[in-house]
């Protein structure tokens, strides 16, 4: 961490971003991770279940993260890349997620918190929320939370 | 999907045996392109050997994700209301992963049937590489 109170990073938020959930990327997330649905694979199963679009797996909003092109919050904790790794991760859904739609949200840093790793030296977690929300409606649909580490550095 | 009634759960009941193929770096390749997760340590040897590791690792986030199409095959993805993991420790290629999911909670939310459940990832050795809490929603008994 190159800031001196990294706490004060807590409401640090980025811009907001624009994700048209694809309906190829929802598929091509559901096999990679072997789920065999017909709702998130087949557009007419999905829609002879009574939705809009295919169905989107659990962790699918992790898929919007990579793309973001706005300023993420959580650069402005200047981690060294070599000792970051990924500790937590959290979605809650509001309603099903299904391609077609049109979300908007923004990435705000929810959380820092730092801690004495075991062989000495400070840990930091930093958590970073999103609330996905359709753009026409406001209504939410998923909120991610993600907290990254940052582990003391080598002695 | 074949959800089971909420009436037919009991704090202590276990989901349906779930254990994957042994995993490839083509299955981490496959997530990479899917996520657009593309760290390297995750698919090219060469980096990951000079950070010193043996080999890549998955993303965590496929385990995550491999381990919420366990807890989908049992309740629906449409009963999913929250889904949160913590990771452990690096899943690696030829790893067997295994999904044991509990129930945990039974309606203490003050909410329609909902019920937590407590997940564990483990690989081949029975080291646990990921646990896991999720909220589901169970239809009702006809």
């Amino acid at each position: 961490m190159a800031i001196d109170n990294v706490t004060d990073l807590v409401g640090e938020r980025g811009d907001s971003e624009t994700w048209k959930v694809e309906e190829g990327k929802v598929r091509e997330f559901a096999v990679a991770l072997g789920f065999d649905d017909p709702r998130c694979l087949d557009l007419e199963a999905a829609r002879a279940a009574g939705l809009d679009g295919l169905l989107a797996p659990p962790t699918f909003a992790m898929a919007s993260t990579f793309w973001m092109r706005g300023t993420a919050p959580l650069r402005k904790a200047e981690f060294d890349r070599k000792r970051v790794l990924h500790g937590e991760q959290e979605f809650v859904c509001h309603k099903p997620l299904v391609s077609g739609m049109v979300l908007e949200g923004v990435p705000e840093i929810v959380d820092v918190r730092q801690k004495e790793g075991k062989r000495g030296g400070m840990m930091t977690f930093v958590t970073t929320e999103i609330v996905w929300r359709e753009k026409d409606s406001g209504d939410p649909v998923v909120s991610t939370s993600s907290t990254i580490l940052e582990t003391a550095p080598a002695k | 999907m074949n959800a089971p009634c909420f009436e037919d759960v009991a704090i202590g009941d276990t989901g349906p045996a779930f254990t994957t193929k042994p995993l490839t770096r083509t299955d981490f390749v496959r997530y990479a392109g899917a996520s657009g997760d593309f760290n390297p340590m995750h698919h090219d040897e060469t980096f990951a050997q000079k950070a010193g590791r043996p080999t890549v690792f998955g993303h965590g986030m496929y385990t995550a994700g491999v381990c919420s199409r366990a807890v989908a095959g049992w309740v629906g993805i449409e009963n999913v209301r929250s889904f949160g993991c913590r990771f452990v420790a690096q899943v690696w290629p030829d790893d067997v992963l295994s999904v044991t999911q509990t129930v945990a909670e039974k309606d203490k939310i003050d909410a329609g049937n909902l019920v937590g459940l407590d997940i564990a990832v483990t690989n081949q050795n029975g080291e646990v590489v990921m646990t896991a809490k999720s909220q589901v929603v169970l239809p009702s008994r006809a």
